[in-house]
């Protein structure tokens, strides 16, 4: 998704976009990096399959988009993809919704030796994105150098994100938009996550949002938001 | 030329007709529609296509790698609207190419040829910015009821939308539908166009939303020998190369909108038989940006909180 940025909003704002085959930027030591690309082929999506240890995953999987934000000097990396996302998923394992016209169904005659699945169609998932610690590679080399990854840990509290702040209408720097996964839901409505990013001078500021409609019957809305402030 | 060349030629160009004439277009293909068998015999060589799905330009870069109807010999498995940008200009598209060639196409039901369906996936909300007015969509959906539910290649190769139904075990069950109607939401004509074969199964699935059957190994194998058919070529489901085989080559799912919602990357795929039903897919891309006539889609930065 390119978007038109003004050289001049990027430069006040010390901001600078990425060179290489990579869609993002770079700004405040962070490095934020977003990629569409195309639906699993058949032979990822047995390995996926696999490694779910399912054999129903969403008709589309973007398997290889995904949202990046990586702070240099603390090593915190936030990013956001359809694998682990549908680890959640597995996880959860919510019990099917039915249908409108599954009442009718029941007064059916059933087929000799009927199987009903009974997995969540919905793919809805707690999934509120994925964080490590990462170092770079000069560090992993040095002595100090003590383990590859580990999980930054959350503290509640208080704070709100600032809506105020972020109404305000200051230049836009990045933005991108990135479907992890989709389904249709067989035409019975549509099963959607996708995450939303802003770079602004004054802050960047995320939207995970996962929504299902399945038609006569339920919405379901799922939000993670992220904002942090230069 | 005859107003209905000129109709093609402009539809071809992806513009829609005026309401009147898509009034007197419906009325000829109604005519012709209604003749037609819930399993319309077609003679090979034959080109199958998949769900088009309003993805008009697409479908003329269907026509550029199977040749033009009626030079080629066509047949459409549905789902010709909903999702895509030109549901009207498509189905527009076909309806005329069928008036004017009867015989070099054929064009089967999806269950997106529903009312019900057109109405939450696009097709009526296209007719109403279009037109200002749902006449179109009702004219368009009538004839809906009225296109044939199955096609039988040369008595081997059996085609449909979707799929199998445990309601339906020989093709002379497929024959007595009366298939005039909006597509129901149970019953062996919703099966036909709904159903999808299923790996994990070997007889009848029942999916996890209640409604809607899967169908097995078991139940190809024991249809397509009752039928003494070679196998079942169907749409109805996405596959990222365009085609996939099932079931060791006993049914086969051809989709043929290339890019499927303009984002999902899939190639698309039809395939040919030739007198002999030796086959040969061809699988192709979507259409190059600027061969479209509308703008790239690029949605502009929001605000969003």
């Amino acid at each position: 998704m390119d978007v038109e940025v003004d050289d001049k909003d990027l430069k006040a704002a010390g901001a600078e976009v990425l060179t290489d085959d990579s869609h993002g930027l770079r700004i405040h030591g962070w490095e934020i990096v977003s990629c569409n690309g195309s639906i699993l082929n058949s032979s990822s999506l047995i390995t996926w399959e696999e490694k779910l240890k399912t054999s129903h995953l969403p008709e589309m999987v973007f398997g290889e988009s995904c949202l990046v934000l990586k702070h240099a000097t603390s090593g915190t990396k936030i990013h956001f993809n359809a694998f682990d996302a549908l680890t959640g998923w597995k996880q959860e394992a919510l019990p099917p919704v039915e249908v409108p016209a599954a009442a009718q169904w029941k007064f059916r005659s059933k087929p000799f030796q009927q199987v009903i699945l009974d997995y969540d169609y919905t793919f809805t998932t707690p999934y509120c994105g994925s964080e490590t610690m990462e170092f770079d590679t000069e560090k992993k080399n040095s002595e100090e150098f003590l383990e590859a990854s580990c999980s930054p840990c959350w503290e509640d509290c208080e704070e709100q994100i600032d809506v105020v702040a972020l109404a305000s209408k200051e230049p836009i720097l990045f933005y991108d938009e990135v479907v992890l996964y989709e389904d249709e839901l067989a035409d019975n409505g549509v099963s959607l996550l996708t995450v939303k990013v802003r770079v602004m001078p004054s802050c960047w500021f995320l939207l995970l949002r996962f929504w299902l409609r399945v038609d006569g019957v339920l919405m379901r809305l799922r939000d993670t938001r992220m904002h942090c402030a230069f | 030329m005859s107003d209905l060349d000129r109709q093609i030629e402009q539809l071809k160009r992806c513009e829609p007709l005026k309401e009147s004439e898509v009034k007197a277009l419906c009325l000829k293909a109604m005519e012709i529609l209604v003749e037609e068998s819930n399993v319309q015999r077609v003679d090979a060589p034959v080109t199958i296509c998949g769900d088009i799905h309003g993805q008009f330009y697409d479908m003329k870069e269907l026509f550029k790698v199977g040749g033009d109807c009626p030079k080629t010999n066509y047949m459409f498995l549905g789902d010709f609207v909903d999702r895509g940008f030109y549901s009207v200009e498509t189905f527009l598209l076909l309806l005329a190419l069928k008036v004017r060639y009867p015989d070099r196409i054929t064009l089967i039901r999806g269950n997106h040829e529903s009312r019900q369906i057109t109405q939450v996936y696009g097709f009526y909300d296209e007719c109403l910015r279009k037109y200002g007015s749902v006449s179109v969509w009702r004219y368009c959906t009538d004839i809906f009821d009225y296109l044939s539910l199955s096609a039988l290649i040369e008595n081997k190769v059996f085609s449909v939308h979707g799929g199998l139904s445990p309601a339906i075990s020989t093709l002379d069950q497929i024959r007595t539908i009366d298939r005039k109607q909006e597509v129901p939401h149970d019953g062996a004509m919703c099966d036909l166009l709904w159903s999808d074969p299923e790996d994990i199964v070997d007889g009848w699935g029942l999916s996890p939303r209640g409604a809607g059957f899967l169908f097995g190994d078991s139940v190809v194998t024991s249809f397509n020998h009752s039928n003494n058919i070679d196998y079942i070529c169907r749409a109805h489901q996405l596959v990222m190369e365009g085609y996939k085989w099932m079931f060791k080559n006993q049914i086969v799912t051809v989709w043929s909108a290339p890019n499927y919602c303009y984002r999902c990357g899939n190639v698309a795929a039809i395939l040919e038989l030739d007198e002999n039903l030796n086959k040969q897919f061809r699988v192709f891309d979507a259409a190059p940006q600027e061969s479209r006539g509308a703008p790239a889609k690029k949605p502009a930065p929001d605000y969003f909180l």
